[in-house]
C-alpha cells in the first residue's frame, strides 16, 4: 500500500511499531501546513506563494541513548530509513537516564473552533488587503517605497504520538499582515513598521498597519543621537517583550541542568525588584501561545515563575525535572527537527500600581526600536548592548525623536532597577507575551 | 529526482496558462550534526528535507509554490492553482529540455552519502574539549558541533535549462564559557567549507579548543566599555562581517530594485573610500559560500562590487535582473525549495591593502580595537546598522589598555565606506549563515584588519 493511501495515524502506528520491535521507546511529530503569503509592489501583486508541507520528526530512546532523525519524505522507504537513522544516531549518544517517554496514553485534541477558525473569505480580499496597505502607505507624504508589506493566511497542524499510546493533535490558524515604510525628507531617511496579527482575517484591519506603519516612520524620520548619559528608560510593547525573549533562557530548566543557566543556584531567593512578578500563562486564550498540553502531552498551567521578585521555579519537561527531583511543568518543547528542550508559552508580566501620568512624569527614553537584540546580547551574563531609537520624553510629551544611540547594561542587574510599573497591560503586536510597562532606572545610553 | 517528462509537462502546463517564465527547483537535502556538552556527546540529529518548489513569472509578479509530492497531478494542481488569477492566452512556448552538465568545481571526498564518520567528529570535538578545559581552570563548560550536509538539486525552466548539482557542506565550532566568582564569559570558534569531513586535516582541534578559552578567558576580565564617537578597528575575518550587513545587502538587487537601497541610483559613483576595493566571488574552491551554480541554473562567477571606491556592479538575479536592467551575475540564491529565489551573497570581502595594524593602534588616541566581531542586523533602506563586539580592547595614546565587554557598532553603511583610512594585510576569510528574504544561505565575509575613522561605539562604561 502507498503511504498516500494510509492515513497520518497508520503512517504513525507503523513508524512506532518499529522502533518498538527494535526494543525501544519512541516518540513522533508530525507537522503540516498550508500557507498563503501575498506580497505588493507599485500598487500590483508582486508575490503569490501557496505551499503544503509535511514533515516527521522521530526521536527513540534505547537502553537510555536518545536519538532523533527527521524526514520530509514519507514514502515506505523513507520512514523506515526514519527509523534506522534514529536508532543509529542514539548509539553514539550518552545516556541520559532522565529522559523518558512519559506513560501517558491520553487522547488529546485542541478545540478547532478556538484555534483554527473557518469563515467564509475569498483570495480576492486577501489580495485587495495586501494592494490596500501598499498603495495607500505608499500614497502617503514623504513615503518613497513600502519595500516589506504582506498579508498571510497559516494554517498549521502537529500531531504527536508515542509508544506508550499518546495521541495529541493541535490545529491552529494565524491571518497576519505588515508593512515596513521607507520615509525620506531631504537627507533624512527612516524605515520603520508593524505587523498584526488574528485567527480570522476578518481580525484585520488594513488601516491600522497602514496607520501605525506611517506614524512609526514620520515619528523617527528627523531622530537625532542625544548626549551619552544614564537614563531612566520605557521600553515600547514590541522593545519589552523582545528584551525580555532574550534573556528566557534565565528560566530554563534545561540550561540549569547544562550548567550555563546563571539562575540555577538562585531557585527561592529574591532576584528582581520585589513589585516585579513574572508568569507563564499558556491558558490565556487570547494569546497566540495558548497551549493545553506540551510537546510530552503533559497539561499545562499558569506557573509563577517569579512573585514579588523572588524565583519559584524554572521550567521543565519530564527530563529536566527528573535531574532536578521534581515534576515537570508542562513546557517541553520539540518540533520535528530537535530534541526534548524546554520553552516559555506565553509570558505574562502582573500589572503594577502605577497610572500613567505616575509611569511618564519627569524625563525619560521611550524605545521604541532595538537592533542587534541577539548578537548584542549574552544571556549567560546578562550584558546587553542593543542599538536603539525613540523618544526622549517629559511628563509623557515626546520632546524629540532619538536615532543613532546605543541602550547597554546588564538585564539581571537591571531587573533590580525598576522604577516603576504601570497599572495596565499590553499584548505585543504577535499577542505572545501580556505586560504592563516598566520603567527601568539608570540605564546606560551612548549618543 | 524528478522525471524530466514530468518536469516538461508542468512546464508546459504553466506556459499555456499564460505564464512568461516557469521552473521548477527539485531538492533534497540530508543533514547530519553532532552536538557535544564538555565531554559528553548530548545530541546526534540528522535528517531528510525534500520538495519541490514552482516558480511562474507573468510580467513583474512572482508566483511560488511548494510541495512534497513528486506526483504530477499534485504540481499540475500547484500550477493551476497559482495561476489561477492571472489566467491568459498563451504569449510563448517551452524550450526543450538541453541537460547540461555543470564542472564541479568544489569536489568533495568524505561526503555525508557516504559516512557520516560520527566517531571520528566526536573525536574531534573531545579533543577540542580537552585543549579547552586545559587552558584555564575557568573554563568551566564546552558546546561543540560538527554540521554535515548534502544538498542535491535539480533546475528545470522554459528556456530549455535542465541542469543538477550536489553540495557538499561541513561546518564545525566550539564555544567555551569561563566562569569565576559568578561571573561568566564566553568565547568561540568555527569553520567550514564547500567540501566534505576531509576538512578534519585542516582544523586542528588543540587550537580549535585553544581559541576558544582565550577569548572568553579575556572576555572574563574585560571591563565595561567607553561609549561614545571613536576611531575604530576591525578585525581580520569575521570583521568582515559589518561590510556583508551594512554595504552588501544593499548591493542586491532585491533591495535595489525596490529602491530600498542608498545605493540604488549610484552605480558608477564614489561610494567608498578610494582604498576600499570589494568582491563577492562563488568561484573560491571550497570556500562556504562558494557555489557551482545559483539556484536558479547560472554559472556562478567573481563579481567585483567597488573598484577603488567606485561602485561597479550589483548582485543580480532574473527578477532583479528584468527589474534593474542590469545583467544576472549568478547570485540567485535560496535556503531551500520552500523559498523563491532571490540576489544574495556568497564570498563577499573587502581586498587587502598594505597597512599595519600597529601603524593603526598607534595612530588613535581614544579608540577601539575590535579583534572579534559577533552578528548584528541592517536597515536595508537607510543603511544603519548594529554589530556586537565579541572581543575587544580599549586604545588610548596609541596603546592598547585592556579588554572591554558589551561593546556594540553603530553606523550606516555608506558613512563607514567612506570612513575607512587603512586596510590592512592579513587577510582572512571566516564562514556564516545570511538571513535574508529568501531564507539562510551559506556565505563567507572577509576582509584584512581594517580603521574606520568614526563610529559610535555603545558600552555601559
Amino acid at each position: 500500500m502507498k503511504t498516500s493511501e494510509i492515513t497520518t495515524e497508520q503512517m504513525a502506528e507503523q513508524v512506532l511499531d518499529q522502533v518498538m520491535s527494535a526494543g525501544a521507546t519512541g516518540d513522533l511529530i508530525i507537522d503540516e501546513g498550508e500557507t498563503l503569503s501575498l506580497k505588493a509592489r507599485d500598487g500590483e501583486l508582486e508575490e503569490y506563494k501557496v505551499s503544503s508541507s509535511r514533515i516527521f520528526g522521530l526521536r527513540v530512546i534505547k537502553n537510555g541513548h536518545i536519538g532523533t532523525a527527521y524526514s520530509e519524505a514519507v514514502d515506505a522507504d523513507a520512514l523506515s530509513s526514519l527509523v534506522v537513522q534514529a536508532l543509529n544516531n542514539a548509539s553514539f549518544v550518552k545516556v541520559e537516564a532522565h529522559e523518558n517517554i512519559l506513560p501517558n496514553a491520553d487522547h488529546l485534541k485542541t478545540d478547532d473552533d478556538l484555534l483554527c477558525p473557518q469563515e467564509q473569505v475569498s483570495i480576492e480580499q486577501k489580495i485587495e488587503m495586501a494592494l490596500e496597505i501598499e498603495s495607500k502607505l505608499t500614497a502617503k507624504d514623504k513615503v518613497k517605497s513600502v519595500p516589506y508589506n504582506g498579508v498571510q493566511d497559516i494554517t498549521s497542524q502537529r500531531h504527536i504520538f508515542s509508544s506508550a499510546g499518546l495521541s495529541a493533535l493541535t490545529r491552529s490558524r494565524m491571518c497576519a499582515s505588515y508593512a515596513y515604510a521607507l520615509v525620506e525628507d531631504g537627507e533624512n531617511s527612516a524605515m520603520q513598521g508593524t505587523s498584526q496579527v488574528s485567527r480570522l482575517f476578518s481580525g484585520l484591519n488594513a488601516s491600522t498597519v497602514i496607520d501605525k506603519t506611517y506614524e512609526k516612520c514620520i515619528g523617527l524620520l528627523n531622530g537625532k543621537p542625544i548626549p551619552g548619559k544614564h537614563y531612566d528608560v520605557i521600553f515600547d510593547k514590541e522593545c519589552q517583550t523582545s528584551v525580555f525573549g532574550v534573556f528566557s533562557m534565565m528560566f530554563s530548566g534545561k540550561a540549569a541542568k547544562d550548567g550555563i543557566n546563571p539562575m540555577r543556584e538562585k531557585l527561592g531567593s529574591v532576584i528582581t525588584d520585589s513589585r516585579l512578578t513574572i508568569y507563564d500563562h499558556p491558558l490565556n486564550a487570547d494569546g497566540f501561545g495558548y497551549h493545553l498540553f506540551d510537546a510530552e502531552g503533559s497539561a499545562t498551567e499558569k506557573s509563577g515563575l517569579v512573585v514579588n521578585g523572588c524565583l519559584q521555579t524554572l521550567i521543565h519537561n519530564s527530563a529536566t525535572a527528573s535531574y532536578f527531583d521534581t515534576t515537570t511543568t508542562g513546557h517541553a518543547s520539540r518540533g520535528p527537527r530537535s530534541s526534548l528542550g524546554v520553552n516559555l508559552h506565553q509570558v505574562e508580566i502582573a500589572k503594577g500600581s502605577e497610572d500613567l501620568s505616575t509611569l511618564h512624569s519627569g524625563e525619560y527614553l521611550e524605545v521604541s526600536d532595538l537592533t542587534g537584540l541577539h548578537s548584542g546580547a549574552n544571556a549567560i551574563s546578562g550584558n546587553f548592548s542593543f542599538g536603539a531609537s525613540g523618544y526622549l520624553c517629559k511628563d509623557g510629551e515626546r520632546i524629540q525623536a532619538v536615532r543613532g544611540i546605543t541602550v547597554a547594561g546588564n538585564f539581571y542587574a537591571m531587573l533590580n532597577k525598576i522604577s516603576l510599573i504601570g497599572n495596565q497591560q499590553h499584548w505585543n503586536e504577535s499577542r505572545s507575551a501580556l505586560m504592563p510597562s516598566i520603567r527601568f532606572s539608570d540605564v546606560a545610553i551612548s549618543g | 529526482m524528478l522525471n524530466s517528462q514530468i518536469a516538461e509537462s508542468v512546464i508546459d502546463h504553466a506556459l499555456s496558462l499564460g505564464a512568461d517564465f516557469a521552473e521548477l527547483f527539485v531538492e533534497k537535502n540530508e543533514t547530519n550534526v553532532v552536538s557535544t556538552l564538555s565531554d559528553e556527546v548530548q545530541s546526534v540529529e540528522s535528517g531528510i528535507n525534500f520538495g519541490i518548489g514552482l516558480r511562474l513569472v507573468y510580467g513583474s509578479k512572482v508566483l511560488y509554490g511548494y510541495t512534497n509530492k513528486t506526483d504530477q497531478e499534485e504540481l499540475l494542481r500547484i500550477t493551476s492553482v497559482l495561476a489561477a488569477k492571472d489566467l491568459r492566452d498563451p504569449v510563448s512556448t517551452a524550450k526543450s529540455f538541453d541537460f547540461n552538465q555543470i564542472t564541479d568545481i568544489h569536489p568533495a571526498r568524505k561526503i555525508l552519502s557516504v559516512d557520516a564518520e560520527i566517531e571520528s567528529k566526536v573525536a574531534y570535538l573531545m579533543a577540542a574539549d580537552r585543549a579547552a578545559r586545559a587552558a584555564g581552570k575557568q573554563i568551566s563548560k564546552t558546546r561543540g558541533s560538527c554540521m554535515q550536509r548534502e544538498q542535491r538539486v535539480e533546475i528545470f525552466n522554459s528556456d530549455g535549462l535542465y541542469t543538477n548539482d550536489k553540495r557538499n557542506y561541513i561546518r564545525a565550532n566550539l564555544t567555551a564559557i569561563a566562569s569565576d566568582n559568578g561571573e561568566q564569559a564566553t568565547g568561540s570558534w568555527n569553520d567550514g567549507g564547500l567540501l566534505g569531513w576531509e576538512i578534519e586535516s585542516a582544523i586542528d582541534p588543540q587550537k580549535t579548543g585553544e581559541e576558544a578559552a582565550r577569548q572568553a578567558l579575556v572576555n572574563l576580565t574585560a571591563k565595561p566599555c567607553p561609549s561614545g564617537r571613536m576611531p575604530v578597528i576591525i578585525g581580520n575575518g569575521f570583521g568582515g562581517v559589518i561590510f556583508h550587513e551594512a554595504c552588501g545587502h544593499l548591493l542586491e538587487t532585491t533591495s535595489v530594485a525596490k529602491k530600498a537601497s542608498v545605493f540604488h541610483d549610484q552605480m558608477g559613483e564614489m561610494i567608498a573610500s578610494s582604498i576600499v576595493s570589494a568582491v563577492d566571488d562563488g568561484t573560491m574552491a571550497n570556500e562556504w559560500g562558494s557555489i557551482n551554480i545559483d539556484d536558479e541554473g547560472m554559472a556562478t562567477q567573481r563579481t567585483q562590487l567597488i573598484k577603488d571606491g567606485q561602485l561597479t556592479n550589483f548582485l543580480v538575479d532574473r527578477i532583479g535582473s528584468q527589474q534593474t536592467g542590469f545583467a544576472r551575475t549568478g547570485s540567485g540564491r535560496r535556503e531551500s525549495y520552500k523559498f523563491a529565489p532571490a540576489s544574495r551573497m556568497r564570498n563577499t570581502f573587502i581586498e587587502p591593502g598594505n597597512d599595519k595594524i600597529d601603524d593603526m593602534i598607534a595612530s588613535i588616541d581614544r579608540g577601539i580595537y575590535a579583534s572579534h566581531m559577533g552578528g548584528g542586523s541592517v536597515q536595508p533602506g537607510t543603511g544603519e546598522f548594529n554589530f556586537a563586539v565579541t572581543e575587544g580592547y580599549y586604545i588610548e595614546n596609541g596603546k592598547i589598555q585592556y579588554p572591554v565587554k558589551s561593546a556594540t557598532l553603530i553606523s550606516t553603511g555608506p558613512k563607514v565606506l567612506k570612513e575607512i583610512s587603512m586596510i590592512g594585510q592579513n587577510f582572512s576569510l571566516a564562514c556564516g549563515m545570511c538571513g535574508s528574504i529568501s531564507g539562510s544561505v551559506p556565505t563567507t565575509v572577509g576582509q584584512a584588519t581594517l580603521k574606520v575613522d568614526d563610529i559610535l561605539v555603545g558600552g555601559n562604561a
